[in-house]
């Protein structure tokens, strides 16, 4: 069991991975190697202090060192949800469940807006987990709206259950050929239904299916923590970065507006402090 | 103690004051997440409130009678009439919130 788990490698989850390390917890940091795109892609950064004129790639290449001299490694996964316990919260992450004591969410904001009725739908008809409820379709005719990395490997699993998968692709990547996966270059629009979802709407057609499966790499936040209270689109905080799950701590951009590197890594600084301090009054 | 629903064990629920089914299956994460926190409150409502679980694989007639489309579902039955449902893994005190809400 970890006592901190950090999920996210934005400036927010770095930095609070380096205080935690600094204050001695035993960390697991969830993210990418590359650390966060919205950092890599700056042109160029003029309001990080000590930094200053310099471009997003060297801002991430100066933190991914950081990081390394501290000895912090990154466990590149992603984390589907996270369960709230009494004592404890599970990370499901791919087929792993990790345990730790505290957890702070750093994983920035979700871009790109729902699919029309897709968040209405949820639970009836629409999932965000081929794993999770894919043998509820066995047998039946399902949609793919692939944008994630692990999108096309998901619609695989699916047309192993399922009769047909209709896929249709955000990315380049494809699922492999198979006679029961279709590929559809359409770009789905809405998700209607009655009492469940049963069509997807798409520029230029329209298809009937059991279920529509939407695969993003980033899940809204309301999914990755069940039982997290929002405020909008953002996690609610206070100063503390505490959120109504004791033990749970967010920060950076999906804790609230401004979007700004050093605000997100101020709060990741105070959320590591935070778990710190609630680490400290459970013993 | 949460009860498995094989096949007549639907019968108890219709009969009970308030019964609790969490419609599940074996390889599904959230549900398995949820199971723990069903049983502890299980014991903590013990006498008042009835704990099931429905397995969907082996009882797909129950699912379908009961629109299930997503699990975990939690439907709350009260005199043998489903009144609440909800979906997804919650934390206890949520769960609690639930089931107080609607019991
Ligand atoms: C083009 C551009 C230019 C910008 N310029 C500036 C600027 O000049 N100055 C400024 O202050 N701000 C700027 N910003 C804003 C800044 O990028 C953000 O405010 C900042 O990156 C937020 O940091 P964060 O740590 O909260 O999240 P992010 O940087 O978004 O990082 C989150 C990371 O967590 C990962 N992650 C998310 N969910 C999971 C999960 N479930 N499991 C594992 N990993 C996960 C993501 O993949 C991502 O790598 C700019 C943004 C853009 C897009």
């Amino acid at each position: 069991m970890y006592d901190i788990a950090i999920v996210g490698t934005g400036p927010a989850g770095i930095s609070a991975a380096i205080t935690a390390k600094i204050r001695n917890k035993s960390i697991i940091l969830f993210g990418s190697r590359t650390l966060s795109d919205k950092m890599r892609k700056a042109h160029l950064i003029e309001n990080y202090p000590g930094f200053y004129h310099v471009t997003g790639e060297q801002l991430a290449d100066s933190l991914s060192r950081h990081l390394e001299q501290m000895g912090i490694e990154i466990t590149e996964k992603r984390v589907g949800a996270v369960y709230t316990f009494d004592d404890r919260f599970s990370l499901s992450a791919g087929q792993d469940i990790i345990d730790a004591k505290t957890v702070i969410i750093a994983g920035g904001i979700v871009n790109g807006r729902p699919i029309k009725g897709e968040e209405e739908f949820l639970g009836r008809g629409v999932s965000y987990c081929a794993t999770c409820d894919g043998f509820l379709y066995k047998g039946k005719k399902v949609a793919v709206v692939g944008a994630s990395e692990d999108a096309p490997a998901e619609a695989e699993f699916l047309s192993e259950i399922c009769s047909e998968v209709l896929y249709f692709p955000a990315g380049e990547k494809l699922p492999k050929e198979a006679a029961n996966i279709k590929v559809i270059k359409e770009k789905p629009a809405e998700i209607k239904g009655s009492m469940k979802a049963d069509t997807l709407i798409t520029d230029s057609g329209e298809y009937k299916t059991d279920c529509i499966f939407v695969l993003r790499d980033a899940v809204s936040p309301g999914t990755l923590v069940p039982g997290i209270e929002l405020d909008g689109p953002h996690i609610k905080v206070n100063l503390q970065m505490e959120t109504n799950l004791p033990g749970l701590f967010a920060c950076g951009d999906i804790a609230g507006t401004p979007y700004q590197y050093i605000k997100a890594a101020g709060q990741g600084n105070t959320a590591a402090l935070s778990a710190v301090r609630y680490l400290g009054k459970k013993q | 103690m949460v009860k498995v629903i094989r096949r007549n064990e639907f019968e108890d629920v219709k009969k009970a004051g308030v019964a609790v089914v969490d419609f599940s299956a074996t390889w599904c994460n959230p549900c398995r997440m949820l199971a723990p926190v069903m049983e502890e409150l299980s014991d903590e409502y013990a006498g008042a409130v009835e704990f099931y679980n429905c397995d969907v694989d082996e009882n797909g007639d129950l699912a379908s009678e009961y629109g299930i489309t997503s699990i975990p579902a939690i439907i709350i039955f009260k005199e043998g009439k489903a009144t609440a449902k909800t979906v997804g893994f919650q934390p206890k005190a949520n769960m609690k919130s639930f089931i107080d809400a609607n019991k």
